[in-house]
């Protein structure tokens, strides 16, 4: 809501500047979010001296003009026929938004460079003509280059920028802003008053009301002989600053009146309604109108209609029609003022996607007591603007409105509010907000004023208390609560130890966002079975690239890892945790789960004279979730040949991620192919876990496992074995088949390469050897060692390397 | 006797201040101090001497002894400071550390942290739901109902017309008040959706929701404990100004400025002039949300209260564009 301070101060006596005002009606609950300027043009445009005039053309309607301003001589194409050499006008320089909207732009005019216009008082919104340009030597005596031409004519204001809470539609007038101002400086607004006989009974239009419950009230006036012409500057000034366009005397005074009083009117061309009578009805299916604005609008059954006696004339509450229109040639014209139910507006105006100013305030809920006294002002605005003689009203009312009363126990409010108030004090405070207040045996009742249809509980009588006595003076203090001992199941304490588990090896944490092209998914080559292709698609995303739910945090992974190569950021370790969601059918939500995603490309190590230069593999990210799963531990899992592909990996790359038996996720490299998708062309390892699947195998348990107190012995073994024997394999045999002293077994060593035969490998492994209860001797050890060498080469065909 | 010894301890101190480097002292040392020394071969001939003079010729030979020893202490301490630390060679200390990858938690990761451990300690405990809502959850449990026009102060997100993504974390209120019987005190972190995007809105953010529901709880305390939280995320002496809004499930409703962290309060370009930026809103929990969830008005009251974690995150580490929480460039993400 744009608020004019001189209007506003207009309708309400305040001693308080601009600043404090905009202050203290914040802190009351209109937040004012800007002063501005109310009439930028005027303060732009200047005076200047025509120094010369040069004709441009034959018949000498356009000029050059040199025209001498404070930042030196400017020349600007001209064809007012009031120029003339030594005169003093308005200067316009480019760059300035004029009250019709458009900028003025230096400009090719006849062959020459116009850097600005010289603008007439009616272009400026000033009370005069547009018959020539502003000639400020005759009326301003002390003008003087340079000044602006809001400081010679004294036209100034400045316009508060009010966010108004969609519970206070009263504020979304002039009106109902001095209302609250003269409540917070204890002051009184002033509504305008109308002098036209308001009991003048309407002649020649009937009204009928067929949906009472639509439309509760609808007041109909009428003036005939108008003189339908441009309005004057005041007039056309004020609906600018307040941020409407003036169009003509007529349709300025409706909205005038609208921002006065916030009761949206309507005029329409009496001699162009059938009847002429006005029918409020609902439409038939399929039935149409042109609006004011040109398009044509299908209506539905739903939407609330005024219709003369054959055909709609307007959209109720939204927008009139065309054929209805005030125009030039208009003479008589009906002054529309009506309450229409809020829903039926606002489902109107969002099926037609035509919000209005009109259909704003209605949807939010309109004085329902203001109707009549908005049409008489109205009337009386006409009559003074465009003439013309008044012609009756009818106030059709079928549904009258009842005063509410609202209770309330100070007590209470205190109690909620942590204050110690006066009874007294709390009827002063609404008392000046415009309700009636009785006591009765310490309950106070309340009759809210009708334009307060958000006053309907006790709880909105502690509000308007609590805001009119200041949030400021309500005290700071600590809360004496009850210790809670029963605390709510959370998944986010696990989560976190995820991330820190990733953290702490070095990688960084991303957040993508949830929603993902289409195509990404598709990338991933999932088969038609894969419940991650049961997508939720959004029915209003913001483009094509972000229009489905993610149900894998692949995408996003890469679409990362391919934004930070084009980055060249060539060193990447990251993982997302975060939710992905699958399908569950039309009205149910999607099933979610929280994902783990990591993803490693590029040089391992920083660079560095003290790290190898060496890029990410395959083992540096096993590791990675080796000991990701241990620091949570998930003491049973295990990496393992996948059961089943993820067609998005490498073949032959794919790890299963199980805790027990459970799958808990996956590791690879990706696919190339994949890869390619997201124009990558390196190589990137991943990983993709379900931490709902990983919390239930993880413990916050530990087991102590005493200290070893004998010394161990230690065996190395060097074996060659065919390429294709498996490390899992030899170190599952070893396990299995050793006795209880071996405590531990690894590979030191895989060699390919020179001495070792084409389609081989060597592979080094080491035994550790000890007892629970005495040292072992080397026969001890050489008695279990001896037995359990000879059994691995028997089992995978080994040969001892010498 | 006397003279010559006061003459060896004038070579002995001279010498050893002249001494250039720690070898050559360690020469003069020997040369006069040790086993074969000029000194020691006087203390060794004391007994040549008449029996009388002995202990004076003694006494006076320990003491310029110790004389020299003091001077060659002196002079190995002047001549290791001039030689400043020890140097070993082939080792260069000074080379950079063999540093590994840090590891970085993501920004607004470490945020949501900060908040929601300020307000545990206050016994606030973790609660969380879904990201896809019902509308039930997201608008009409909270008081807002179809047509109502508070949907329009949050641009949603649908996936039919039951089902949509949380505009907030406040349906997470609701959720807990169906299953938990107050005293209620939660702190709910999580994504929110709103289909808006522009340099200071992205589609997807990150809420904190507050909810303590329990006897006597009031508008002061709600001021006490965000004023609290308030200093303690921002400055401990942060101005907090509370003003009059509207949410549909708080009555009275507040929107929490908090003195602008850039400038101080004196007016600049983040709180545009007003020397005031808003970073809550809260209030008392409408009686219609919690009879919604069947909590006795008379007996019960609570407040609830939201807020932004990218617009907190934006000013802790002044960030000038929220677009780069989810762009992931990593030279914006191990920054942190």
């Amino acid at each position: 809501m744009l608020v004019p301070s001189s209007w506003l101060r207009q309708m309400v006596d305040i001693e308080a500047g601009d600043s404090e005002l905009a202050e203290a009606l914040t802190l009351a609950g209109l937040e004012v979010e800007a002063l501005e300027p109310a009439y930028p043009w005027l303060l732009r445009a200047q005076v200047a001296r025509i120094s010369r005039v040069e004709p441009l053309d034959e018949d000498r309607r356009m000029a050059a003009c040199t025209v001498e301003t404070v930042g030196g001589e400017a020349v600007v194409a001209c064809g007012a026929p009031n120029v003339r050499e030594g005169m003093l006008t308005a200067f316009v320089p480019p760059g300035t938004e004029m009250p019709d909207g458009k900028e003025v732009k230096e400009a090719r005019v006849y062959g020459i460079n116009s850097a600005g216009v010289l603008a007439s008082e009616y272009e400026l919104l000033l009370e005069g003509d547009a018959k020539g340009i502003f000639d400020i030597s005759g009326r301003y005596r002390d003008a003087m280059i340079g000044q602006s031409i809001s400081e010679i004519t004294g036209i100034e204001d400045t316009v508060l920028e009010i966010g108004v809470t969609p519970n206070r539609p009263d504020c979304l007038s002039i009106l109902g802003v001095a209302r609250e101002a003269a409540a917070i400086f204890d002051s009184s607004a002033r509504c305008p008053e109308s002098d036209v006989n308001g009991s003048h009974p309407l002649e020649g239009v009937s009204i009928t009301i067929k949906e009472p419950a639509l439309c509760a009230r609808y007041v109909g006036a009428s003036i005939g002989g108008v003189s339908v012409a441009p309005s004057p500057g005041w007039l056309a000034r004020r609906l600018l600053a307040s941020g409407v366009r003036p169009i003509n005397n007529i349709v300025d005074v409706t909205n005038y009146v609208l921002l006065e009083l916030g009761q949206p009117l309507h005029a329409f061309d009496i001699d162009s309604l059938r009847g002429p009578a006005i029918v409020v009805r609902t439409a038939v299916d399929g039935e149409k109108i042109v609006t004011l604005d040109g398009k044509e609008r299908e209506l539905s059954e739903a939407m609330l209609l005024i219709c003369d006696r054959d055909r709609p004339v307007a959209v109720a509450g939204v927008m009139g029609g065309i054929d209805s229109e005030v125009t030039e040639k208009t003479r008589n014209i009906l002054i529309e003022s009506a309450w229409f139910a809020p829903s039926s507006i606002r489902r109107t105006a969002k099926a037609l996607k035509l919000p209005t100013e009109a259909s704003y305030r209605f949807e939010r809920g309109v004085d329902p007591t203001v109707q009549k006294k908005a049409a008489l002002r109205a009337v009386q605005l006409v009559l003074e603007l465009a003439g013309g003689t008044f012609k009756g009203v009818r106030d059709e009312n079928p549904v009258p409105f009842t005063p509410k009363r609202v209770n309330f126990r100070p007590d209470r409010i205190n109690r909620l509010l942590g204050t110690r108030l006066l009874g007294s004090r709390m009827a002063e405070i609404l008392a000046a907000l415009g309700f009636k207040v009785e006591e009765r045996d310490g309950i106070f009742a309340t009759v809210p004023p009708p334009f307060r249809a958000d006053i309907k509980g006790e709880e909105d009588i502690v509000e308007e208390v609590a805001r009119c006595h200041g949030f400021t003076n309500i005290p700071t203090s600590s809360p004496v609560a009850t210790l809670i001992v029963k605390r709510p199941q959370s998944f986010i304490p696990f989560i976190d130890r995820v991330r820190k588990g990733l953290k702490c090896q070095g990688m960084s944490e991303i957040i993508s966002y949830s929603f993902v092209a289409p195509s990404d998914l598709q990338a991933l080559k999932l088969s038609p079975e894969d419940e991650r292709t049961m997508v939720v698609r959004l029915l209003n995303p913001l483009g094509e690239d972000q229009s489905v739910m993610r149900t894998s945090l692949v995408p996003c992974m890469l679409s990362t890892v391919s934004r930070n190569i084009r980055r060249r950021n060539l060193s990447q370790a990251i993982f997302e945790v975060g939710a992905v969601f699958i399908n569950q059918g039309a009205g149910v939500i999607p099933r979610e789960h929280q994902m783990c995603c990591a993803a490693v490309m590029g040089r391992r190590y920083p660079e560095s004279w003290a790290w190898p230069d060496r890029d990410y593999d395959f083992f540096d990210l096993k590791g990675l979730v080796e000991n990701l799963l241990k620091g949570v531990d998930c003491d049973s899992f295990s990496l393992d040949l996948p059961s089943s592909a993820e067609p998005f990996y490498e073949n032959g790359t794919q790890l299963d991620i199980r805790a027990g038996e459970v799958l808990v996720g996956s590791m690879g490299q990706i696919d190339l192919g994949v890869a390619k998708a997201f124009d990558i062309s390196e190589r990137v390892f991943l990983m993709d876990i379900s931490l709902e699947a990983l919390a239930q195998a993880s413990s916050f348990r530990k087991n102590f496992v005493p200290l070893d107190r004998f010394p161990s012995v230690e065996r190395d073994l060097s074996v060659i074995f065919d390429d294709f024997v498996r490390a899992k394999d030899v170190l599952d045999f070893i396990r299995k088949n050793g006795s209880d002293e071996l405590v531990c077994s690894y590979i030191f060593d895989v060699y390919k390469g020179k001495q070792v035969p084409a389609g081989k490998k060597s592979m080094g492994i080491h035994f550790v050897y000890r007892a629970k209860d005495r040292t072992l001797s080397e026969q001890d050890v050489e008695r279990l060692h001896a037995p359990l060498q000879h059994a691995i080469l028997k089992e995978f065909g080994g040969l001892l390397r010498s | 006797m006397e003279d010559r010894l006061r003459s060896i301890e004038d070579k002995a101190i001279k010498a050893v201040r002249q001494a250039k480097d720690q070898e050559t002292l360690e020469e003069i040392k020997v040369r006069f101090l040790g086993r074969k020394g000029i000194l020691t071969g006087i203390l060794k001939g004391l007994g040549r001497l008449p029996r009388q003079e002995r202990p004076k010729v003694g006494k006076l030979a320990n003491e310029v002894k110790v004389r020299i020893e003091r001077a060659v202490r002196q002079r190995l301490k002047a001549l290791e400071k001039e030689a400043g630390p020890k140097v070993i060679k082939g080792f260069d200390p000074t080379l950079p550390g063999r540093t590994l990858p840090r590891g970085h938690l993501h920004p607004i990761t470490t945020v949501l942290h900060k908040v929601c451990s300020i307000f545990e300690r206050l016994g606030f405990s973790i609660a969380e739901g879904p990201e896809i809502e019902l509308d039930f959850y997201n608008f009409e449990a909270l008081n807002i109902p179809p047509d109502h026009p508070a949907r329009d102060m949050q641009d949603t997100f649908y996936v039919d017309d039951k089902v949509l993504l949380r505009t907030h974390t406040s349906p997470i209120q609701v959720r807990t008040m169906e299953v938990m019987k107050p005293p209620i005190r939660i702190i709910a972190p999580g994504k929110v959706y709103r289909c808006d995007s522009d340099v200071t809105h992205t589609p997807m953010f990150h809420q904190v929701e507050g909810l303590m529901v329990d006897r006597e709880v009031s508008f002061a305390h709600l001021k006490g404990i965000l004023t609290h939280f308030a200093q303690e995320i921002f400055y401990r002496d942060t101005k907090v100004r509370f003003r009059p809004s509207f949410f549909p499930f708080t009555e009275p409703s507040a929107e929490i400025d908090i003195q602008c962290v850039m400038c101080r309060g004196g007016g600049c370009r983040v709180c545009s002039d007003t020397g005031w930026l808003e970073v809550l809103g809260a209030g008392l929990v409408h009686p219609q949300v919690l009879r919604n969830v069947g909590i006795d008005t008379e007996r019960y009251s609570g407040f609830a209260f939201g807020l932004g974690i990218e617009r907190i995150a934006m000013l802790k580490y002044g960030i000038n564009d929220i677009r780069l929480f989810y762009d992931n460039d990593l030279r914006f993400l191990n920054q942190f």
